[in-house]
């Protein structure tokens, strides 16, 4: 909520510090800027004072009343740790080792017991899709440090 | 313009041997998507548009056409077996139809559902081959002004019926219209919210922020709540069939549920809840015996089907004939003909007749082709709810990684597809919707170049935004449209308040 504010100011904020170019325009490119950033920031104050009033976020999947669990962190952070891993890896190993590494990691998250089925089954399954981008549908993937393989 | 003869040289050059493998690939694929819970056809679509780099326009549509359609088919299956609704449209059918499977007549649950899907998408075909023209037609004359307004009611329409909080509505399109802001100005060249990266310069590409928000936030909100949750499938016995009663019980439902579904699709009512709700509500009133209802009512999966196929064909006579998409889906199918250059609107059947009559008459192919993949082949389809979770979660992800990364081979773009994956997180757990920022984001752009255009025709008179008599009736549908929740919210609250 607080961020959504946050959002706004800097809206605000980078559009008033742009300088205009010189020529002139019948509308100025500060205009959609100027009044999205005080729409945000309109609905965030508004959005606020619901919540004080007791219109709490129900999550997507829940009806309003039910409870709300507690987040599994655990999960949580290793598919964004896996995600991580694919931007890192991308351009320095190669396609094929980023997405099976990705691709493992999120089979470890949800929890899957056999690991080595998984990281076979998953470097199998990039493998092929690697290649059939590569060679039949023409999209260039770095080959990585497995280049020449 | 004859429509009818374009529509049969639609079928000459839809009947080839590739396209309809496309079109078969796109039933077969949309079917998939559909029966597993947590993908729906926006999703589906957004994963597949890295093909149009490569794959020429009419295939890539005429796929992209039969998944939105085989997604239809597919959520069906879903709900009625595992109660669990692919997409927001078969919510209602999940009322009715699991309460079937459980008395043993799943097979004439799916069998109403499939039939009634394949009736409403014909009719509703046919009446959007014949009205969109119609339409493109008159809305040549349609002003920047005009579109300016046009644009804005469908943001609110979107905002303010989708989700229970109007708020949270808008919030999400005001962070889709920031979204839409970063890059370059297109009249002046002026950088805006790029804080000095070059990437950000080009702008936030559309494909990678729909992908992540869709899969990426979904697969982290899961992992967010993940308990060891079962699929409880609903074993089916016997073939897809109805009795003669089931036929007539189901057919006038068909009917009121097409003639509920398309014109609520093409006026932006905020996708499919809204008709497939309606059309259960009125069969239960015309019902002879609603005690039925809530006891698995055959009326009650029979008309929300209907009215399903039927919205979703009726969604695509605005996004064809104006350009301007009332669902998620079509809006992914939007930035699909972006791709293409090609940009629907009034011109789109002058300068693109062809392609377009070749995605009309492969509609009328594909709903076919559903019905006949669907029936007999049921059981396979849920074989498919087999596929063990973590591994369907790893494919999604690593699929769109691999298309954020593809589109430009940038790492700009996965460094923004994780962050939007991370605002697609949030959204779901703080309950707001994601529509409103995928049009904010599509549409937000323009908006501004029409907004921009309308100013330079007046010289700057701001009254030109409302001047024809076009744009006052849309300002006056904008503010029911915003208005209409508050007041019914208040209104039950005064009867409560009576009552109490």
């Amino acid at each position: 909520m607080g961020s959504l504010f946050l959002l706004g100011l800097i809206v605000f904020w980078d559009t008033a510090r742009t300088e205009l170019p010189a020529f002139n325009l019948t509308v100025s490119p500060k205009v959609f800027p100027f009044a999205i950033a005080i729409l945000l920031m309109g609905l965030s104050a508004l959005l606020f004072i619901n919540v004080l009033r007791g219109d709490t976020a129900v999550p997507e999947g829940l009806e309003a009343g039910d409870p709300v669990e507690k987040s599994d962190y655990k999960t949580f952070a290793l598919v964004l740790a896996s995600l991580f891993a694919f931007l890192l890896l991308i351009e320095r190993a190669g396609f094929i080792i980023a997405a099976s590494i990705t691709f493992f990691g999120i089979t470890v998250a949800f929890d899957n017991k056999k690991h080595l089925r998984a990281a076979v089954f998953g470097t199998i399954f990039i493998t092929v899709i690697y290649f059939s981008f590569t060679h039949f549908l023409h999209v260039q993937l770095p080959a990585g440090i497995l280049k020449g393989i | 313009m004859n429509s009818f003869n374009s529509l049969i040289d639609g079928f000459a050059s839809a009947l080839t041997l590739s396209n309809l493998g496309f079109g078969l690939l796109g039933t077969f694929l949309g079917t998939l998507v559909g029966v597993l819970p947590g993908i729906g056809p926006a999703l589906a679509i957004a994963l597949l548009l890295p093909i149009t780099y490569t794959v020429s326009p009419a295939s890539a549509l005429i796929m992209f056409a039969a998944i939105y359609y085989g997604a239809m088919y597919g959520g069906s299956t879903t709900s009625i077996l595992l109660n669990t609704p692919g997409e927001s449209g078969s919510v209602i059918t999940a009322l009715e139809g699991n309460k079937m499977a459980r008395n043993g007549r799943a097979g004439a649950a799916l069998a109403t559902a499939a039939i009634g899907s394949f009736v409403a998408g014909t009719i509703a075909t046919l009446i959007l081959a014949f009205t969109a023209p119609t339409i493109a037609d008159l809305a040549i004359k349609v002003g920047a002004a005009d579109y300016v307004a046009l644009m804005l009611v469908a943001f609110t329409t979107v905002s303010s019926l989708l989700g229970a909080s109007q708020i949270r509505g808008f919030i999400s399109l005001a962070v889709g219209l920031v979204l839409g802001l970063v890059g370059a100005d297109l009249q002046s060249g002026l950088s805006r919210l790029t804080f000095g990266n070059q990437a950000a310069v080009e702008g936030i590409e559309t494909v990678p922020v729909i992908v992540s928000i869709f899969a990426l936030g979904e697969a982290l909100y899961i992992a967010s709540r993940f308990k060891e949750l079962g699929w409880n499938i609903i074993p089916m016995k016997g073939k897809a069939l109805m009795t003669r009663d089931d036929w007539k019980r189901s057919w006038k439902p068909w009917l009121r549920g097409t003639a509920l579904g398309f014109p609520l699709g093409v006026i932006p009512a905020g996708g499919s809840e809204v008709p497939t709700f309606l059309s259960y509500s009125v069969e239960k009133k015309l019902s002879k015996n609603p005690e039925e209802f809530g006891h698995g009512a055959i009326e009650g999966v029979a008309g929300p089907e209907a009215a399903n196929n039927a919205n979703a064909a009726g969604a695509l006579v605005p996004l064809l004939a104006l350009g301007l998409p009332t669902s998620a889906t079509a809006a992914v199918i939007l930035v699909a003909f972006q791709t293409y250059q090609i940009q629907p609107g009034p011109t789109l059947f002058l300068t693109n007749g062809a392609l377009i009559w070749t995605l009309i008459a492969s509609l009328f192919i594909g709903n076919t082709l559903l019905l006949v993949l669907n029936l007999p082949l049921v059981r396979v389809w849920v074989q498919l709810l087999k596929v063990p979770r973590p591994y369907l979660f790893a494919g999604i992800v690593t699929f769109a990684m691999l298309g954020a990364y593809a589109l430009n081979t940038s790492t700009f773009d996965v460094q923004v597809a994780i962050a939007i994956g991370i605002v697609g997180f949030l959204f779901r757990r703080f309950g707001m919707p994601i529509t409103p920022l995928i049009l904010g984001l599509i549409l937000g752009p323009n908006l501004e170049l029409q907004f921009r255009r309308a100013l330079q025709i007046s010289a700057g008179d701001y009254g030109t935004l409302w001047a024809s008599p076009l744009s006052k009736v849309l300002y006056a549908v904008l503010l029911l449209a915003l208005f209409t929740p508050i007041i019914t919210r208040v209104m039950k609250k005064v009867r409560k308040d009576a009552h109490a």
